[in-house]
């Protein structure tokens, strides 16, 4: 516990790391700010720029970039009424309202504090758990994995836009995605067409610029000519003592299901928002004034976005399964590092893991002085005209991509799944099913061959290992669970 | 042309189903694709699968849930996608001319090209500025991953001329 400290207070004593975390969460905020450049993108281009940096810096920079991200997306949702993430969409439903009365500032300080304290919380729920985590995870054998990403893929049908079949098939695509290449037990080549490039598989990086960059760019595209009204400001509040007393909570509560819902593998920010929200106005005394300009509704949303952050690195750290589109970047980026995810990096190289805890500890810190200080100029690049950010973005995008691997393959699959994503989104397919299929999709087939063999060929012998059948029966309960309630309650009335 | 719901309430439109075709017309390719692939020997794959067979799995569970998807669309039809304006056309088309200038000429070319047609394709209308803009970026991108990162850049007719 001790070590685990000292390297986590070591954060502050390597000012690289520290002017590191400034910079990253100033860029953070610029990316949240910006419409349709979320934490994702952010986190995917930014990737190829860590290369020449040490595994913590890089990692450091790339979860900077996804809570700085997250608490961003409040300030254009509260100022323009246009979340600049999708985690903030719910914060617009009171946060425009009460900026709309003269309250800007108010509004921005209660999703300052509500953001900080939800990122904070899970932080440190972070650091208790994901070791607890890593000891429960050492027993698990391929069975237990199996099952694990079979339940992590049925959560698929719960994330953020489109139905859950929609996701699901979005997750069933990734998957396959990831079958592409000699396949890893025979080295029999699967869809490579005679091209030899592809032996090793599609790399995830240029799979996620494509997917959550390009596409975004040819959405952005359909809005080239909007231009946005925004509310004036004078300067951000802190809560008064009234506020605190309305909100506190609110926010509790928001930080407690935000972590659970960012520890449910795939689940994310958007989610926790949402159901935050909802929460929020179900235990509020004065729902009526929700949808109108109600703080309770900007800290439910706030604190429970944030508190998703540090949740979803839960699983992605101990497990290696992504818990939300950014943490999936994250995970590749500890895979280009050399950090390999699952339970014995908590053994490895747990001094390194401390230290990227302390430093998104830090970056909590740094975006909460940042929010208070400079969110009125951050609010001001968002209107930064789109026929000038988007090219460069397309620029950034597919140097980005070369440059990890030196192949202009990779820059042709940024192209590709740009339009598959592009396509995809026009039809309700939300991208993020496929990243998290694609990261998932080797797991599962690896551990499912394993289990067999272990087995001997008897495959329903996987039902027999507890924890196997206890992940197996969530994800029963993950996909088919809400069709049996409903019925339920249906008959019931 | 019109199918007439069971429930016999208002007509759907067989337009809704093109998506669900497509999926499925995917998934049935992937099967047959799978089927081409080569078998390893039993002593290599032991009690596991064949490498085709999971990819057929997956389409399997992908054709079930095409099904659910085709009904959830007879019974709640999709809302008509408006058809995008020509500045998202124009974007994807500006993809393809960027393949053919990085392949026939030069990556960053390509870029500033694609930067300069797509600024002005998405509204902009200064001159100067779509053309700083193609030209300051990916000089300022490659000085930096150059001599910052010390990635080499394809071979093309400026690269060539940089590289020497």
């Amino acid at each position: 516990m001790l070590e685990a400290l000292q390297s986590m207070g070591s954060v502050i004593l390597d000012p690289y790391l520290v002017l590191l975390i400034v910079v990253t969460t100033v860029l953070g905020v610029i990316i949240g700010v910006l419409p349709g450049l979320g934490a994702t993108t952010g986190a995917a281009l930014l990737l190829p720029f860590t290369l020449t940096m040490s595994p913590v810096h890089a990692i450091t920079a790339l979860a900077t970039i996804y809570v700085s991200a997250t608490f961003a997306g409040s300030i254009t949702a509260i100022l323009i009424n246009t979340p600049g993430t999708a985690a903030a969409a719910a914060t617009t439903f009171d946060g425009y309202p009460l900026a709309q009365r003269g309250e800007a500032g108010r509004a921005l300080g209660i999703a300052v504090v509500s953001s900080t304290i939800g990122g904070i919380f899970s932080v440190i729920v972070l650091c208790i758990a994901a070791p607890m985590l890593a000891q429960v995870a050492y027993e698990f054998r391929p069975p237990e994995y199996f099952a694990l990403t079979v339940f992590g893929l049925s959560m698929l049908a719960s994330i953020s836009a489109g139905g859950a079949v929609k996701n699901l098939i979005g997750g069933i695509f990734g998957v396959w995605v990831a079958t592409i290449g000699a396949e890893p037990a025979t080295g029999i080549e699967r869809f490579m067409f005679g091209n030899y490039e592809l032996y090793e598989g599609l790399s995830f990086v240029p799979v996620f610029i494509g997917l959550f960059a390009m596409s975004e760019l040819l959405v952005q595209s359909k809005i080239a000519h909007h231009v946005a009204d925004t509310i004036s400001m004078k300067a951000v509040k802190l809560p008064t003592r009234e506020d605190y007393k309305r909100i506190w909570k609110t926010v509790l509560r928001s930080c407690g299901i935000g972590t659970f819902i960012g520890v449910l593998p795939a689940e994310g920010a958007t989610v926790a928002s949402m159901i935050g929200y909802a929460e929020a106005r179900r235990w509020s005394k004065n729902k009526k004034e929700f949808g109108k300009g109600a703080i309770e509704g900007i800290a439910g949303a706030e604190a429970a976005n944030n508190a998703a952050t540090g949740g979803a690195m839960v699983p992605t750290m101990v497990l290696g399964i992504p818990g939300s589109g950014t943490t999936a970047v994250i995970l590749v980026g500890l895979m280009v590092h050399g950090l390999r995810p699952g339970p014995y990096l908590f053994t490895e190289q747990v001094d390194k893991v401390y230290q990227i805890f302390g430093a998104m500890l830090l970056a909590n810190i740094v975006f909460m002085i940042m929010g208070l200080y400079a969110a009125k100029a951050f609010a001001r690049i968002s209107l930064v005209p789109t026929p000038i950010l988007w090219p460069v973005v397309f620029a950034l995008s597919v140097i980005g991509a070369y440059a990890l691997s030196t192949s202009l393959l990779d820059v042709w699959i940024v192209l590709i799944f740009g339009v598959i994503g592009f396509f995809a989104r026009r039809h309700g397919f939300s991208v993020a099913p496929i990243a998290v299929g694609l990261i998932l999709g080797e797991m599962v087939e690896t551990n499912l061959q394993n289990s067999l063999k272990m087995f001997e060929g008897d495959w329903w012998l996987i039902f027999t290992q507890p924890l196997a059948a206890l992940f197996l029966v969530l994800a029963f309960l993950g996909l088919f669970g809400p069709v049996i309630f409903s019925r339920i309650v249906r008959q019931r009335d | 042309m019109q199918v007439p719901p069971s429930g016999g309430t208002a007509p759907v439109n067989i337009r809704v189903f093109i998506i669900p075709a497509l999926i499925t017309a995917f998934s049935l390719v992937v099967i047959w694709a799978s089927l081409q692939l080569d078998e390893s020997p039993p002593m290599i794959v032991g009690d596991s699968m064949q490498p085709r067979a999971f990819p057929m799995f997956l389409m399997a569970i992908n054709l079930l849930l095409v099904a659910v998807l085709s009904i959830q669309f007879y019974r709640h039809p999709p809302r008509k996608v408006p058809l995008e304006r020509y500045p998202t056309w124009g974007s994807i088309a500006l993809l393809a001319l960027f393949y053919v200038l990085t392949v026939y000429a030069d990556m960053f070319i390509g870029i500033a090209v694609v930067m300069f047609l797509m600024c002005m394709l998405w509204g902009e209308r200064r001159l100067w500025v779509a053309g700083t803009l193609a030209v300051v970026t990916p000089v300022a991108v490659f000085l930096l991953f150059d001599s910052v990162l010390r990635i080499r850049f394809p071979r093309g007719l400026l690269t060539n001329w940089y590289y020497g």
